[in-house]
């Protein structure tokens, strides 16, 4: 073992623009805890962003995976997962699902809302799954997993079948015809097409449950704050092609919530003016996002969102950034060239469409080897998600062309996004180890990435 | 031919399902089209001059399979994929998918990828059943099936071809209920593996052959009187895109119960529904599609028409069941989903129900007899206090 590649007990050096990221989403949840009591509606979906259709007719949204996200990196989501399991849902099903209906089952217990506890009070007594207002609609937009649209299902279906849902059906962009392509080709035109009259319908939909006109001009102003903070992440993410990368994929992680669930306003743009600022900054100062940088990762796979801290500092202690991930750089808004902020549908069907889940591997994988030649990448880790086979699925075939196409070696780990127990940290640790001294071996023979 | 000799043929075919469609290749010359389960509408590749066959469960041990495909994943789909990267599916014409399952959906990746020269195609079904606008996509789904099949063929399929093949494939399906009322009805002694057997084969076999094997079979059941059987009527649920292991089928009727109906796939479920050969084909189809979830609901679509739970409880009553047994394959997010809403509703009604998980590897199938033993020893104590108590 070299001991070049032993952790040396070094920690992320995480971007100070994180904090304004924390404040975002506690205030964020805050207003979703109040919304009954300031009369609003709550819907709850889940699946990509379809949050801005909500805001524009003001009715707050529960988005169960990043309410599940939030609990485990809180460590609040055994009450809500035990809840799940007593009525039966086994520990194999996705842990986000099995999350967020465990606080479906919770919010069905206790039978009334929960009293107002704040927060922080909340989160300090462990009882932070049981304070989300029980949903006064449903909308599934799940692209590619069959189990998003079934979580939907067994919801609507808990809550008696009395709340109305709206399915959006997401097609699944695999390419039968020879014109297929990223973005593009008949099928995918057909697809985005599809889309955009399920989104009006669905428009019209929820202008029925509120019994308003539904507010164009809000979602066009929304989709613009939107679009412009889709362009500047993705142009700071772009800089961290300098050496050492200023930032990290957990860095990015930490900043989904913005251009996930975050209301769509300056105060998104802010942010990514500000994260934006800090990466310019940074790479002025040869300032990376780990004290030092000697290898160069992609993070192939889901977030773990209970072990993002753990895991980026170990990556930090063995000098190895991860520089960038299909789950943030394939996704949220990453193609906000697309939208239209005067007729925004279109827009938003395509970077629905082209998730990081929703493509086939072959086009999955020409984006992957596009990332991995843009930020210089030396390595892959593969996390899979013990209950996400949707992130899981093309994982063997991605590591087959990253090794054959660019001769990275690989690492595949074992984890989850919301269940601690799938994670087996010493397996993570020889499983990287062995991947960085394989990139060692290639430097020693003087094999350029 | 004997109702024996009749089951030892079809049950070869059940089998030996990739052998049979070869052998079926070189005799007649037909293309072979595989498919994947559930839903996939045979009778448009037949139509096309070409023989469906749904692709199966192999009984082979997974190995080299596990180099593409996460352990985690269910035995179909990883027996699939094992499949595919051992050069099994080689002499298939094509490979369709039509369904949306995720784990099928990584399946379907990793098959185009290790079938480089075999047209691999994926029509992904709407899946969310009641909106207004199913009916068009299924629709539309179909149409660019068959322009798929168009292209492989190099000509197109008329209306009057599909309705000929509707046609074969409804008698099809109504010699089999045909069957499972004689079983309900006590008139044909048949096994939980022969009901499988003569399923599962109508999935590989030459359509017009089957019926052929089917008319036989149903005049030799009319030439012979069933004894009554005796024992704890159970009711089958489950087990969707793969056939029950027969070893598990043949173990509760060896522990006393008599498998009297099933939701299966390769049971009831796949021959539920007739397609309407009155109208416009695709029409027809797609009218189907949808109508076929309403008469078995099936948990891997979402159908605000339809309630599995409640579709078992009237099923159990119908056929009289005294004890309904869930066989789930492991991993199957579809039934995972869906069984807590089963559970409520038998425990509530107060119906007796075993859940059995099973695998592609079979162990601890002596522990898995015990426990199917006390259900049924449960069952029938619990159905001679109500039979006293009335």
């Amino acid at each position: 073992m070299n001991d070049l590649i032993l952790p040396q007990g070094k920690k992320a050096n995480r971007l100070k623009t994180s904090s304004m990221n924390n404040k975002m989403v506690n205030d964020y949840w805050t207003d979703v805890f109040n919304a009954k009591a300031e009369g609003k509606l709550v819907c709850w979906y889940e699946g990509v962003a379809i949050n801005p259709l909500m805001q524009a007719a003001d009715i707050r949204w529960v988005h169960g995976e990043a309410w599940s996200a939030l609990l485990a990196a809180r460590n609040n989501e055994q009450p809500a997962q035990t809840a799940a399991e007593h009525r039966g849902y086994m520990k194999e099903l996705c842990s986000y699902a099995r999350t967020h209906i465990g606080c479906g089952v919770l919010a069905q217990n206790r039978g009334v809302e929960a009293s107002g506890s704040s927060f922080s009070d909340a989160l300090g007594a462990g009882l932070l799954g049981e304070r989300i207002p029980a949903p006064d609609m449903f909308i599934s937009a799940y692209p590619y997993c069959s189990t998003g649209q079934q979580w939907d299902e067994m919801l609507f279906r808990l809550f008696g079948k009395k709340i109305p849902i709206f399915n959006i059906s997401v097609p699944w962009v695999w390419g039968n015809k020879p014109d297929a392509m990223y973005l593009g080709g008949s099928e995918f035109n057909e697809a985005k097409q599809y889309m955009v009259k399920q989104i009006r319908a669905c428009t019209d939909w929820i202008a029925q449950q509120t019994g308003k006109k539904y507010n164009w001009d809000k979602l066009s102003e929304i989709m613009s704050y939107t679009k412009t903070a889709g362009r500047l992440r993705v142009e700071a993410m772009e800089l961290c092609k300098a050496k050492p990368a200023p930032a990290s994929f957990f860095d990015w992680t930490t900043s989904l919530a913005p251009v996930n669930f975050i209301p769509g306003g300056p105060a998104i743009v802010d942010y990514f003016e500000k994260t934006k600022a800090e990466i310019v900054q940074r790479i002025a100062d040869n300032e990376g996002g780990i004290p030092q940088e000697k290898y160069r990762l992609f993070w192939d796979g889901i977030m773990n969102w209970n072990k993002i801290g753990w895991l980026a500092n170990k990556f930090a202690a063995y000098d190895a950034n991860m520089v960038a991930g299909r789950y943030t750089h394939m996704g949220f808004w990453h193609e906000f060239e697309s939208i239209d902020v005067e007729n925004p549908l279109e827009g938003m069907a395509v970077n629905y469409l082209v998730c990081p889940i929703n493509l086939s591997a072959p086009l999955m994988i020409e984006q992957i080897i596009k990332l991995c030649k843009h930020y210089e990448i030396e390595g892959v880790v593969l996390h899979a998600a013990r209950t996400c086979r949707a992130f899981s699925n093309p994982q063997f075939l991605i590591a087959d062309a990253v090794q054959k196409r660019l001769g990275l070696p690989v690492a595949m780990i074992e984890g989850d996004m919301v269940d601690e127990s799938f994670y087996k940290d010493e397996i993570v640790n020889s499983r990287v180890e062995a991947m960085l001294e394989s990139i060692e071996a290639r430097k020693r023979v003087g094999i350029a990435a | 031919m004997s109702i024996e000799s009749i089951l030892g043929t079809l049950e070869w075919t059940a089998e030996n399902s990739l052998a049979a469609a070869s052998q079926w290749k070189q005799a007649s010359g037909r293309r072979i089209v595989g498919s994947f389960p559930m839903h996939f509408p045979g009778e448009m590749a037949h139509a096309a001059g070409c023989t469906p066959v749904i692709l199966q469960e192999s009984h082979e041990p997974i190995t080299v399979g596990h180099g593409m495909i996460y352990p985690f994943y269910c035995g179909f789909t990883r027996s699939i994929v094992d499949q595919a990267c051992k050069g099994d599916y080689d002499f298939l014409d094509a490979i369709m998918f039509g369904d949306h399952c995720v784990q099928v959906l990584g399946a379907a990746d990793v098959v185009r990828a290790k079938l480089p020269n075999t047209r691999v195609h994926f029509y992904q079904l709407i899946s969310s059943m009641s909106d207004p606008w199913s009916l068009g996509r299924a629709r539309e789904t179909f149409l660019n099936l068959k322009e798929g099949l168009e292209e492989m063929i190099g000509h197109s399929i008329d209306d009057e071809a599909m309705r000929a093949s509707i046609r074969l494939f409804n008698r099809n399906r109504q010699m089999l209920r045909k069957l499972y009322e004689m079983r309900r009805a006590g008139d044909a002694r048949l096994t939980a593996r022969q009901m499988q057997i003569l399923v599962k084969s109508s999935m590989i076999m030459d359509k017009a052959e089957h019926n052929r094997l089917l008319e036989e079979l149903l005049a030799e059941f009319d030439k012979t009187r069933a004894t009554a059987q005796r024992g704890v009527r159970v009711y089958l649920s489950g087990h969707f895109c793969q056939a029950p292991k027969t070893g598990v089928l043949d173990m509760i009727e060896e522990c006393g119960g008599i498998v009297v109906d099933d939701d299966l796939y390769h049971g009831q479920r796949f021959i539920s529904t007739d397609v309407d050969d009155s109208i416009d084909p695709l029409d027809a189809l797609a009218k189907w599609y949808l109508e076929r979830n309403l008469k078995v609901p099936c948990p891997t679509r979402v159908d605000q028409n339809a309630d599995w739970e409640n579709y078992l409880l009237d099923a159990m009553e119908r056929s009289r069941a005294d004890g309904m047994i869930v066989l789930m394959a492991k991993f199957c997010e579809p039934h995972m989903y869906y069984y807590p809403e089963i559970k409520e509703a038998f425990e509530k009604r107060g119906v007796p129900h075993l859940l059995i998980e099973t695998e592609h590897e079979l162990n601890s199938f002596e522990a898995l007899r015990t426990r199917v033993e006390t259900f049924l020893e449960v069952v029938k104590r619990q159905t001679a206090a109500r039979r006293i108590a009335a």
